[in-house]
């Protein structure tokens, strides 16, 4: 090979850098807010899940290369939440950890960047993992208050702390609890898909659809135990507790909408096509062949490529949610694939409205024209291949812990796929996360 | 022949209003014996070596939402020279009452970023007395030089309702309003009901209709209402840095903002390089202000 040539990076490359394999996974079930888990911190439902790891692999005072994870939610005090969750769980207290925090898509985030090390040589071991407790939020004083409060521990004469107090309103004293706004435009994560859901004319059937599928299909697989290896119980939930076994179209055409209601188009969006304030926390295994094979432990996937986007919803210019739009076309282009090469295509239920208006841009001649710049559409998903398993709005979705529910479960259905069929079956990953971002991967079958 | 009031300083608002309330009872005096307005003064007012205070920006940029650099949003310029121009409308040879007096529109040229640690000089004198369909406005122009460069000019239009010209009092041009149609929104802005206070405390602008409900009901409102220029600087913030170093920021006010509120805002790019924002109120569909922020060519 022409050391000089530049190549595009591709799955077969045998000049890439090594393998980094997703080796297993394991979760608690997704409580909804103010359920089971309604008293359990970030740390401890976080340390929960890696000793559910700990125990299902063997790693028992092991010491891992790294274990990176985060949440979304995030107390001041939990500055070190990782750190923290790896010294209170049964691995080496040896073990590094960082965390991350990158909204919605931290959990994806944490594999990528692991894997990335794992690649390089710079690691041989890992577990990515995130955690979000809604029922557990931080709840801040008001800035007034904090401002009173810090110029009070700066003063120094009686007069200066009489002064600072002075400046305090009874109602400086209200708590300020976290809001999922968006900070540039005070609109709600909700609010703003309701837009893109108007400007791409998604219909509230169509979401619907996409959520008894989602109930539907995860009913499948915890019924077919599929889930037995990679969710561990905790707190006497077995399950995720917002999955609904018996919903239907009809029940939840009933819903209210709750998005759009003030724009010229009829609302569409309800709390049954949205997945509702959730409390959990996930972990991913990864490693290299050696350290796998070391450790007597089946490589489940390979991680193989990832792209990061962003779009400007500030300006209106594209929908909050629909950075995965832009991401997907370049990450699949730079390794030479199409839609058609995905067994499984894993698109983040964040609202039923955010798969199909990602579907519809796909989909779209236009779209694909002047924002991809392709002589076309990019291309069409095969419904039987998207969300196999079902997604977030069944399983819920505890904003930084859905990436590493994902990712193993996608892992282990790639694997289970090559078991019976052969072949190397690819997965690609999709998650949308609050300001414009989102996160997209490739994984094949190891 | 043009005279030229020196200021010491840049005049507290406070006292500028205490004056210009004075006046403006002269004038209605005035007005009941039938002497109509029809001319501004021949005056322009200065003031030197004009220095933004730190933490006054840094509270400024805060409230709007602006980043905390050293560079002054073009509001903050407004905030900081615009009280030359009102002490010039506050003289007794001043033909519109100050008080009452209602903001029309703005349009500022932002020429060359201002620093914090630029000094100012200040230049602000009033133009084009005219009819309005509804009475007459006046543009206040004030303008922001550092070293003998302009960076900066504000022209300021104000209506006084239900005052005639004297002589020729027919409207130049009977000018069509284009209804306003709600766009599609980018954003909101819920705005508390001490929004006029936090203004007013970074702007100085303590003018009793923004301040609370009983001060404004005194003075013929339902509610407290938001400034137009914190609304306006709200807009300019929601650009962001995209407008550039050197940029036209116009804004046009429609109905007040009644405070506790909401504003539904489209703030977006324009067909060429520049933005058009919009706030309105989303039950009604009427506006609050509409306006533009384009680059300014060098």
């Amino acid at each position: 090979m022409a050391a000089s040539t530049p190549k595009s990076r591709t799955t077969a490359d045998p000049a890439g850098p090594r393998r980094a394999l997703v080796l297993g996974g394991n979760r608690i079930p997704f409580a909804r807010a103010g359920g089971k888990y309604a008293h359990a911190s970030n740390q401890d439902m976080l340390t929960a899940a890696l000793d559910g790891l700990v125990a299902r692999y063997g790693l028992q005072g092991e010491r891992i290369g790294q274990v990176a994870a985060g949440a979304v939610l995030k107390h001041s005090r939990d500055f070190n939440l990782t750190r923290e969750s790896v010294l209170g769980s049964a691995l080496s207290p040896e073990t590094p950890a960082y965390d991350l925090q990158e909204a919605c898509a931290t959990g994806l985030e944490t594999v990528v960047a692991l894997t990335n090390k794992i690649r390089l040589g710079q690691l041989e071991s890992a577990i990515a993992g995130g955690v979000d407790s809604t029922s557990d939020a931080p709840i801040a004083v008001s800035d007034r208050l904090r401002r009173v409060l810090l110029d009070l521990s700066h003063a120094k004469t009686p007069q200066q702390k009489l002064a600072a107090v002075a400046r305090l309103r009874p109602k400086d004293l209200a708590p300020a609890a976290p809001r999922t706004d968006e900070p540039r435009t005070g609109l709600s994560m909700g609010e703003h898909q309701a837009l893109t859901t108007a400007q791409w004319g998604i219909t509230r059937e169509a979401q619907d659809e996409i959520a008894l599928l989602s109930h539907q299909r995860l009913a499948a697989a915890y019924d077919a135990g599929f889930f037995d290896d990679l969710v561990t119980p905790f707190r006497g939930l077995v399950r995720d507790a917002n999955l609904r076994t018996d919903t239907s179209m009809e029940k939840l055409a009933t819903l209210k909408p709750t998005f759009g209601l003030t724009l010229d188009t009829p609302a569409t969006m309800t709390a049954g096509n949205s997945t509702p304030l959730t409390d959990g926390a996930s972990t991913v295994l990864l490693g290299s062949d050696e350290w796998a094979a070391a450790h007597d432990l089946t490589p489940l996937a390979a991680v193989v490529d990832a792209e990061a986007g962003a779009v400007d919803f500030v300006h209106g210019v594209d929908g909050l949610l629909m950075a995965p739009a832009f991401a997907v076309p370049r990450l699949l282009a730079r390794n030479g694939l199409t839609l058609d090469d995905f067994a499984y295509v894993e698109i983040h239920e964040a609202f039923a409205s955010t798969v199909l208006t990602t579907l519809a841009a796909w989909e779209s001649e236009e779209f694909g024209r002047d924002r991809l710049g392709l002589p076309g559409a990019f291309g069409k998903v095969d419904r039987s291949r998207l969300n196999v398993h079902g997604s977030s709005l069944a399983a819920g979705h505890p904003f930084a812990a859905t990436g590493g529910r994902i990712v193993a479960t996608i892992s282990k259905e790639l694997h289970r796929r090559k078991a019976a069929e052969g072949g190397t079956p690819r997965a690609l990953v999709s998650v949308c996360a609050a300001g414009g971002l989102g996160l997209t991967a490739i994984l094949e079958a190891a | 022949m043009t005279s030229t009031v020196v200021l010491p300083g840049v005049p507290a608002l406070a006292g500028v209003y205490a004056r210009g309330a004075g006046a403006s009872g002269r004038l209605a005096v005035a007005r009941r014996l039938g002497r109509a307005p029809s001319a501004l003064p021949d005056v322009v007012y200065t003031v030197s070596g004009v220095r933004a205070d730190p933490q006054q920006l840094t509270a400024y940029q805060h409230l709007l939402g602006e980043p905390a650099s050293d560079r002054l949003p073009a509001g903050f310029v407004h905030v900081l020279a615009f009280p030359v121009a009102t002490a010039l409308m506050a003289r007794t040879d001043f033909p519109l009452p100050l008080a009452g007096l209602v903001h029309l529109s703005n349009h500022v040229e932002q020429h060359r970023p201002v620093t914090l640690d630029d000094p100012l000089d200040v230049r602000a004198w009033a133009a084009d007395l005219r009819a309005h369909r509804s009475g007459t406005q006046v543009d206040l122009v004030t303008e922001v030089r550092t070293g003998d460069t302009l960076a900066w000019r504000g022209v300021s239009t104000y209506l006084a309702r239900g005052i005639r010209l004297g002589g020729d009092g027919a409207p130049a041009s009977d000018e069509e309003r284009v209804p306003f149609v709600p766009p599609t929104p980018t954003g909101r802005w819920r705005l508390a009901a001490d929004t006029g206070r936090r203004y007013a405390a970074v702007s100085g602008d303590r003018n009793p209709i923004h301040l609370s409900s009983l001060s404004a009901k005194a003075l013929g409102f339902p509610r407290a209402i938001a400034h137009g220029m914190y609304t306006a600087a709200r807009a300019l913030a929601d650009v962001g840095a995209a407008r550039g170093d050197a940029y036209v920021w116009s804004v046009e006010f429609a109905g007040p903002v009644l405070l506790p509120g909401t504003v539904t805002v489209r703030v977006a790019h324009d067909d060429a390089d520049g933005f058009t924002f919009a706030g309105w109120d989303a039950r009604s569909g009427k506006p609050h202000l509409t306006g533009t922020v384009t680059p300014l060519a060098a």
